[in-house]
C-alpha cells in the first residue's frame, strides 16, 4: 500500500502587477512524490493559471528552483518527506533575487549574462571533474571524454546568498564558482573580472550558496579556492612572473 | 519586401529547432509555448544522442536518421553533449542470440560498430553487469535535454526569432474559408487575451498534437505514450549502457552529471498533461537496470518521471516507428495555413525541423535552403540573455 | 515584481528563517559588528567627560557599578569575543582552510567564545 498524506500546498501568486499573495491548495500526496509533482498537479488538476519552470525532473537542468518553506530547493528532487509532514501546509515560493515574471516563474537573464562574462565551462574534460565514484583511475582513450560540468545553472545560491540580495552587481556565487573552475592560469582575463568591489572580495562568507547547492558545485570552497588563485596571480604580477 | 510570418506553438526540441531553421531561412518567427521552454516531453528526454544502434534492426529508417543526426549535433551543439560512446552488452545466452542481426545491420546503416570482449568492457565501464558475455561499442553519446533546446532557442533568437512562453494557444484564426491565419492566445503571466497573425502556423506540439488539430476539426496525428525514467543518485557509468537485444523495458542506462538514469517503458495514455509515476513502473527500472549495472540496487533514487513521446502511424508501443512526419494540412484535410509537426526524437530535431521549414517554405514560396546542418550554435545562455 | 536584488533590503541580512549555519554566522557577525559599532559612539562620548573634569568623570565611574551598565559592558566583551573569533574563523576559510568544515569551525569557535565570556563575567560580578 503507498502511504498517503493530505498536504495544504501554499504557493506564492504573483500576476503582472499585482502584489504577492498566497493560494491554498489541499491535495492527497504520495509523501515520496517530489515536490514539483505536488505543483505540477496543482496546474494540471486545480488552477490552469499556474506559471512555474521546470524541465527535466532529474536535476540535470536546474529550472525548477524554488524555494519550499523559506529555503532553496531544486523541487524535481525534493521529496515531500524531506519537507513537511502529513496535514501539514507546505509553502513554495520564486527563488529570491530575480524578478518575477509570473508566480513561481522567474528571469533568469542577469544571472546567465554573469555566467557568460565569466565564460563558464557547461563541459569538461573528464579527467577535471570531482567525481568520487566510479574511482577517477580513467583508462588512457577516456582521458579525453568530456562531461557536462556540475553548475546546473539553477540560481539556487544566488537566492540563498544575503550579499546577493543586496549586491545587484555582485557576480554571485555561481558565477564565481564558475571563474574558479576555468582558471585564472587558463584565462588571465578573468582576473580584472573577479578582482574587483563586485567580484570575489564580494563574498562575505555565509555560506548559504553550498548549502543550497543541489549539485556538488560547492561554491563557498570554490569561492575561496578563487581567492587564492587572484592573489597568487597579483603576486605574480608583482613579482615578474610571466 | 516584408519578411513572412510563422508561428510556431510548442518550444519543446522541435519548435525550438524549427524556429532556429526559419530565422535562418529569413522568417519572422514567433514562438507561443504554453509553460516555460521545454517543460513537457523533451525537457523530460532520457537524454540518449543515439547512434541508431537500438533501432538499426527493425527501423532502419529511424536508425539511419539517427546516425545522420548524431555525427552533426555534435559539431554544431558540442557544448550540451558528452559525446563518450554507448555499450550494447549482452548479459544472458538470448542476448547473443541478437548480436549477429545486429551487427548486420548496424553495417547496413553504416553505424560504426566495435566487438569487445567481456575482459575489454569491463575494463571500460567497471560497474557494468560482471557477467557481461559480450559487448559492441557504438557512437552513442549523452545530452543535456533543456540545454540542447537552449541553444536552438537561443540561436534563434539571436536571429531575431520571438519566443513568447507562459503563452497558452486557445483557438485559431481562420479567414472564414477554412484557412488558418493565427492564433488566439491567453498571456497566463498577465490572464490577456490576444490574437497573432502569421502567413502559417506551425503545430510542434508533439504528444499534444491532437489538441491544436482539435481545434481545427482534424483528428489527432499522434499516440501519446509515456514511460517512466528513475535517475539513482550515482554516476556508474560514463557511457550510454544498452542491453543488446530487442528493444524493451529499462534497457538503456545514461549517465547524467553525478547521476546514472534508468529508462523506460511504453505505455498509451489519454491525456499526457499529467501521467502519475506508479510503484510497478519503478520496479521494473530497478530490476532492468540492475541488471545492467548491479551497483543500481544499492543506490538512492534522485528523481522519478514520465515522458510522454508523441508516437505517429499505426500499432502501439514499441512497435510503432520513431521516425517523424510533418503533415501539410493543405494536402491532408484541404486545410491550408496550418503545418503539424510530429513524432521523432531528440536526436532528430535538426532534421525534423529542416524537414518542416522545407514544407513551410514550398507552402510560401520561399526558395531558402537550408543551413542548420552547417551552422553552429551559439551558447545555450543566449536564451536568457537575450530580451524577449 | 519586487524581486530583485537591491541596497534598500539589507534588512533581509537579518531575518534567520531559512538560515543554515554559515548564515546564522554571517548574521551574528553583523549584529556584533553594529553593536561595537555603537559601542565605539557611546565609548567616545564617556571619554569626552574626562575633558569636563574629575568631578563629572567620577560620577560617570560610579555610573559603572550600576549592575545594569555592568550587564551592556559584559555584552560588549561577548560581542567583541564573538566577533573577533568570527573573524579569525573568515581568515581561514578565506585561506582555504576549513572551507569544508566551516560550520564545526564556527561551532568550535563559539564554544571558546562561551568559556571566555563566562570567564570575563566571573571576573566582573565576583572579582
Amino acid at each position: 500500500m503507498t502511504e498517503k498524506w493530505n498536504i495544504t500546498l501554499r504557493v506564492s501568486r504573483q500576476k503582472d502587477t499585482e502584489n504577492q499573495h498566497f493560494d491554498d491548495f489541499k491535495m492527497e500526496v504520495n509523501p515520496d512524490e517530489y515536490v514539483l509533482d505536488a505543483v505540477e498537479r496543482v496546474w494540471a488538476f486545480m488552477d490552469r493559471t499556474l506559471c512555474y519552470r521546470h524541465a527535466c525532473h532529474h536535476s540535470t537542468c536546474g529550472a525548477c528552483g524554488m524555494r519550499v518553506n523559506g529555503v532553496e530547493k531544486l523541487t524535481c528532487i525534493t521529496p515531500i518527506r524531506a519537507v513537511t509532514s502529513n496535514g501539514a501546509t507546505l509553502k513554495v515560493e520564486p527563488l529570491r533575487n530575480f524578478p518575477v515574471v509570473s508566480d513561481l516563474a522567474v528571469d533568469m537573464g542577469a544571472f546567465y549574462r554573469k555566467m557568460e562574462v565569466v565564460s563558464a565551462r557547461a563541459v569538461l574534460p573528464i579527467t577535471e571533474a570531482e567525481i568520487e565514484n566510479p574511482a577517477t583511475n580513467w583508462p588512457q582513450n577516456d582521458a579525453q571524454f568530456l562531461r557536462l560540468s556540475d553548475c546546473l545553472e539553477c540560481g539556487l545560491c544566488i537566492s540563498a546568498c544575503p550579499v546577493a540580495a543586496t549586491s545587484p552587481e555582485y557576480l554571485g556565487p555561481a558565477p564565481l564558482a564558475a571563474a574558479q573552475d576555468v582558471g585564472i592560469h587558463r584565462n588571465p582575463e578573468l582576473l580584472g573580472i573577479v578582482d574587483c568591489e563586485d567580484g570575489v572580495w564580494r563574498c562575505h562568507s555565509a555560506f548559504e550558496c553550498t548549502a543550497v547547492c543541489p549539485s556538488f558545485v560547492d561554491p563557498a570552497r570554490r569561492i575561496m579556492a578563487l581567492r587564492t588563485q587572484v592573489i597568487g596571480a597579483k603576486l605574480g604580477k608583482l613579482f615578474g612572473k610571466a | 519586401m516584408t519578411k513572412p510570418h510563422a508561428i510556431i506553438i510548442g518550444a519543446g526540441f522541435t519548435g525550438v529547432a524549427t524556429a532556429h531553421d526559419l530565422a535562418l531561412r529569413g522568417f519572422d518567427v514567433t514562438v507561443v509555448e504554453r509553460g516555460d521552454i521545454c517543460n513537457g516531453t523533451s525537457g523530460r528526454t532520457h537524454g540518449l544522442l543515439h547512434s541508431g544502434g537500438r533501432y538499426a534492426v527493425k527501423d532502419k529508417e529511424s536508425a539511419i536518421e539517427c546516425i545522420d543526426e548524431n555525427t552533426i549535433l555534435r559539431k554544431i551543439v558540442p557544448q550540451v553533449i558528452e559525446p563518450n560512446g554507448g555499450l550494447f552488452i549482452a548479459i544472458e545466452e538470448g542476448d547473443l542470440a541478437y548480436a549477429e542481426q545486429f551487427i548486420e545491420s548496424c553495417e547496413e546503416c553504416h553505424i560504426q560498430l566495435d566487438e569487445l570482449t567481456p575482459q575489454q568492457a569491463l575494463k571500460l565501464e567497471p560497474n557494468i553487469n560482471p557477467k557481461v558475455l559480450s559487448a559492441f561499442i557504438i557512437p552513442d553519446g549523452t545530452f543535456d535535454p533543456l540545454r540542447l533546446a537552449l541553444a536552438f532557442a537561443g540561436t534563434a533568437k539571436h536571429n531575431g526569432a520571438k519566443f513568447r512562453t507562459y503563452t497558452e494557444v486557445q483557438g485559431l484564426l481562420t479567414d472564414g474559408k477554412g484557412t488558418v491565419t493565427g492564433i488566439k492566445v491567453l498571456d497566463r503571466a498577465s490572464n490577456k487575451s490576444q490574437e497573432l497573425h502569421a502567413d502559417v502556423v506551425v503545430n510542434a506540439t508533439g504528444a499534444w498534437a491532437g489538441q491544436i488539430t482539435g481545434m481545427a476539426g482534424l483528428d489527432a496525428p499522434v499516440k501519446p505514450t509515456p514511460g517512466i525514467m528513475v535517475a539513482y543518485d550515482q554516476r556508474f557509468v560514463q557511457r550510454a549502457i544498452n542491453r543488446l537485444n530487442v528493444p524493451g523495458d529499462g534497457d538503456i542506462v545514461l549517465p547524467q552529471r553525478r547521476m546514472v538514469v534508468v529508462g523506460t517503458t511504453s505505455f498509451d495514455a489519454e491525456n499526457p498533461d499529467y501521467i502519475p509515476v506508479t510503484d510497478e513502473q519503478i520496479k521494473i527500472m530497478l530490476d532492468r537496470g540492475s541488471e545492467l549495472i548491479p551497483g543500481i540496487r544499492n543506490a538512492k533514487p534522485r528523481g522519478i518521471y514520465m515522458a510522454t513521446r508523441p508516437l505517429v502511424g499505426g500499432g502501439s508501443g514499441r512497435s510503432i516507428a520513431r521516425t517523424f512526419k510533418c503533415y501539410d494540412h493543405k494536402e491532408t484535410h484541404g486545410i491550408d495555413g496550418l503545418v503539424t509537426i510530429t513524432g521523432g526524437k531528440a536526436t532528430t530535431l535538426r532534421a525534423m525541423a529542416e524537414k518542416t521549414a522545407d514544407v513551410v517554405c514550398a507552402k510560401l514560396g520561399v526558395t531558402t535552403a537550408c543551413v542548420t546542418k552547417e551552422t553552429p550554435l551559439l551558447s545555450y545562455r543566449q536564451y536568457y540573455t537575450i530580451p524577449n | 515584481m519586487n524581486n530583485q536584488p537591491s541596497a534598500n533590503k539589507f534588512w533581509a541580512w537579518f531575518n534567520p528563517m531559512g538560515r543554515q549555519v554559515g548564515g546564522w554566522a554571517f548574521i551574528l557577525n553583523r549584529i556584533t559588528a553594529l553593536g561595537l559599532t555603537f559601542y565605539l559612539f557611546l565609548h567616545l562620548i564617556v571619554l569626552n567627560q574626562l575633558a569636563q573634569g574629575p568631578a563629572a568623570y567620577g560620577g560617570f565611574i560610579a555610573l559603572t557599578e550600576n549592575p545594569i551598565v555592568k550587564l551592556g559592558e559584559l555584552l560588549v566583551v561577548a560581542a567583541a569575543i564573538m566577533h573577533g573569533l568570527n573573524g579569525i574563523r573568515i581568515i581561514f576559510t578565506s585561506f582555504g582552510i576549513g572551507v569544508t568544515r566551516q560550520k564545526e569551525l564556527f561551532y568550535g569557535f563559539m564554544v571558546v567564545a562561551l568559556v571566555a565570556i563566562l570567564f570575563f563575567a566571573a571576573r566582573m560580578y565576583m572579582g
